[in-house]
């Protein structure tokens, strides 16, 4: 039996259901007269069903289901992918332009995500709408860090600028944990929670749709802001060699220094995005930037395109290696084809 | 050279504030030996890390076990509560000495032999999750002293053959087996028909042990009509957990057991209702469900969950010490006190308990104390502690709560029952 149907007896999906395993998702049924069920009503009926009162063999049930199980894992990897996606470009954006891992990158993330908490519980502002003020929050974070931290190290060996982030990710996420107790902490009502769009036997959450949408969106975006505009491309200038940019006129302290907030805003707009559905603590950064570490590098470094599609099939690889292999393998899934193609292309799958 | 002569003088007066120090110390320590006037008790939690959250609320709860011991409490009828200090050593006053395990089992086997070699403490409580609390129990095994754990619940634990270990919370082998009773009890009193189950755990020492007493106990209760039917484990930090769901989706569970800390099992319950996955029973080992955080985050979400507990604020009616134990608590941390955060409570009593009784800090007679008296702790619904020769507390103090109305209520053992208990969930749009 499923949600909409309150007798057992009556409700078709109950009993397609108990007599036939493999079906995945079940979309909801708004009445319990099976001859209605087929056709002509509001709640999407899946097409790939058809109509029950037609006789299948089980054979083809089962198929059908799998087929069902399969879209909505893929889907939900999917949409996991744009999400990893965006914070990894604002992370490959650094590590292209100025060759400096940004360690603290997660801790961005999870400030963006208190910001967005805050608002709402405080000003009642959605992250729906509050996205803006999160993204210059964080652009303005990243700017700083430039600013005060990285400029110092920022020729110094690779190193020194690593651990510089790595000391300014272990203080955020210290400081938030001082400041706003180590809780997890969830918005409950936002104007996403709790509502959802079911597409045959595709369940999607849209708190989910809408941060995948939103990702692209931001990810298109950045990519043609670094393509079409005057800042984008002095950020790659700069990225090709300072010196000549900077021979050029180009002042590369600024560039280096919207560089870094860049980043930032892509990771702001992340974090709005999945405060909607992940809990706020100090540590809901940490996985997301281990993630996309992996995924600029299989992207290839400063490939927002690469990162893209890289997050994507990151996304579905851990979705289906989990679904398929076992849930406790889904990270080793994802960095098994890390390993694989570091191997193989250790410039990255898109690098140049 | 002005400059060289500071750092001169610089040098002169760390050098000499080490030698002194140095000197300090071991006369200091000859003098504790004589007639401690503080007794130190190490105490190892997740004070950063993934579950500090829950890490510093047992930290509160320790605190306030200080409190009780050193202040004079005779409103609170426990041992130790009436006057201040421990009266079997003349009035010694007791510290608790805090380190934070992060929730990495390296770091707890290392601030365990910290806490020992260097602050000295005379035993140690700790750690919360079973995965930290079995190295740290071995170093306190390799040195001799006493170990009390409160809420790790990993059975494992207390089948090592460890002399100086012993554990407060009941294991998860008992757990199960008191799941299995449930569903028993909700098939026969409200025919509720239930027979699929399966298990959702976490991929750690508590997780994965949680599920292995499944395993051993379905054999048991096949004849009941209950059968086996997925194992789902997850990783100890997900990003999300709709593959898991899914597979949960797939096997159309009756009864879901899970072995989850708060924040991913919070993300399941969303999921759960995201993909309208509706089982009659979810029962949960003693972790995330049971932080009063997990009502406050779900709201009407978290209805008819349940799971084993120590105490739930629906019994401070019927338990006056639990309430003002909670009033204390409560003080601090803002929250009504929880089972693991009770048991850990319990395991700072019980240890100042056996040292007070032992009349002196020497780890031999304090064990002897442990492996053989039986405490009173009227803050548990059995009343009393006791430890069996593997060190596990023979009282089973727990009772199954379910959220209803916002609160936990007790719904069975029938004896302690706060509130009728709900046998299956509604589905979601119906709540």
């Amino acid at each position: 039996m499923h949600e909409g149907c309150q007798n057992p007896a009556t409700c078709p999906m109950g009993r397609v259901l108990s007599r036939r395993p493999g079906w995945g998702a079940v979309p909801e049924c708004n009445t319990g007269n099976p001859a209605t069920t087929g056709k002509g009503t509001k709640t999407n009926v899946p097409s790939l069903r058809g109509d029950p009162r037609r006789r299948r063999s089980p054979l083809v049930h089962v198929a059908v289901g799998a087929v069902g199980v399969v879209l909505q894992v893929l889907t939900s990897g999917l949409m996991m992918g744009f999400v990893y996606a965006l914070v990894a470009v604002g992370l490959s954006i650094i590590w292209g332009v100025m060759d400096v891992i940004n360690f603290a990158h997660g801790e961005f993330l999870m400030v963006s995500m208190y910001s967005a908490f805050w608002l709402y519980t405080l000003l009642r502002l959605d992250p729906l709408f509050s996205w803006p003020i999160e993204m210059a929050i964080v652009f303005a974070l990243g700017y700083l860090t430039y600013k005060v931290i990285i400029r110092r190290v920022v020729d110094a060996p690779g190193l020194a600028a690593l651990l510089a982030t790595f000391g300014l990710s272990l203080v955020l996420r210290n400081l938030a944990q001082f400041l706003w107790t180590p809780n997890y902490r969830f918005l409950n009502e936002t104007l996403v929670t709790d509502k959802r769009l079911i597409l045959g036997p595709v369940v999607l959450g849209m708190p989910q749709i809408v941060a995948a949408i939103g990702s692209v969106v931001m990810t298109i975006l950045v990519f043609y802001f670094v393509q079409r505009t005057r800042m984008g491309r002095a950020i790659q200038a700069t990225s090709l060699d300072k010196d000549a940019a900077k021979l050029m006129g180009i002042d590369t302290e600024k560039v280096y220094a919207f560089t870094f907030g860049l980043g930032g805003a892509c990771v702001g707009v992340a974090g709005a995005l999945l405060s909607s559905f992940f809990p706020v603590h100090p540590e809901s950064g940490a996985l997301y930037s281990l993630l996309a570490f992996v995924i600029v590098a299989l992207g290839g470094f400063g490939n927002i395109k690469g990162a893209l599609q890289a997050g994507v099939i990151i996304g579905v690889a851990e979705a289906l290696g989990g679904f398929y292999l076992g849930t406790q393998f889904k990270y080793a899934v994802v960095f098994l084809i890390y390993l694989l193609v570091m191997q193989v292309r250790p410039s990255g799958l898109f690098g140049w | 050279m002005k400059k060289r002569c500071v750092w001169v003088v610089i040098g002169v007066v760390l050098a000499t504030l080490l030698l002194l120090g140095g000197a300090a110390f071991p006369l200091g320590k000859s003098a504790a030996l004589a007639a401690p006037q503080v007794v130190k008790i190490g105490a190892i939690f997740p004070l950063t890390g993934p579950a500090a959250a829950t890490g510093v609320k047992l930290k509160y709860a320790v605190e306030v076990a200080q409190e009780i011991i050193n202040g004079a409490h005779p409103e609170i009828a426990i041992p130790l509560a009436k006057d201040a200090g421990l009266p079997g050593l003349g009035g010694a006053k007791v510290e608790f000495v805090f380190a934070d395990h992060q929730a990495n089992p390296e770091v707890a086997k290392s601030e365990a032999e910290r806490l020992i070699q260097n602050e000295k403490v005379v035993a140690l409580i700790g750690c919360y999750h079973s995965s930290c609390t079995k190295p740290a129990s071995q170093v306190a095994e390799r040195y001799g002293i006493p170990f009390v754990a409160g809420s790790s619940s990993s059975a494992a634990l207390t089948e090592r053959g460890l002399k100086w270990f012993t554990r407060i919370a009941p294991n998860d082998d008992m757990e199960t087996k008191f799941f299995f009773d449930y569903l028993k009890f909700l098939n026969q009193k409200y025919n509720a028909g239930i027979k699929r189950v399966g298990v959702v755990f976490i991929d750690n020492e508590y997780g994965v042990h949680a599920a292995e007493m499944v395993q051993k106990w379905i054999e048991t209760y096949k004849k009941d009509g209950f059968e086996l039917v997925a194992l789902v484990k997850y990783p100890t930090t997900v990003s999300n957990v709709d593959t898991e769901v899914q597979k949960v989706k797939a096997a159309r569970l009756d009864a879901i057991f899970h072995a989850s800390y708060i924040g991913d099992m919070t993300l399941f319950v969303k999921k759960y209702k995201e993909l309208n996955v509706v089982p009659k029973a979810v029962l949960s080992y003693c972790g995330g469900f049971q932080d009063p955080q997990f009502v406050i985050n779900l709201g009407k979400d978290a209805e008819y969950f349940a799971g084993s507990n120590a105490t739930t604020p629906a019994l401070f009616a019927k338990m006056d010490v639990v309430k003002k134990i909670n009033d204390l608590y409560k003080a601090k941390s803002g929250v009504d006190i929880d089972g693991p955060t009770i048991e850990d409570f319990s395991s700072a009593m019980i240890i100042a308990d056996a040292i007070n009784r032992a009349g002196s800090t020497d780890p031999v007679k304090v064990l002897d104390v442990l492996k053989t008296a039986t405490f009173d702790a009227p803050y548990f619904v059995s009343g009393k502690v006791k430890f069996d020769a593997k060190g596990q507390n023979e009282y089973s103090a727990s009772v199954m709560v379910q959220v209803l109305g916002g609160k936990y209520e007790a719904v069975w053992p029938e004896e302690f029952k706060t509130a009728e208990a709900v046998p299956a969930f509604p589905a979601w749009s119906a709540r």
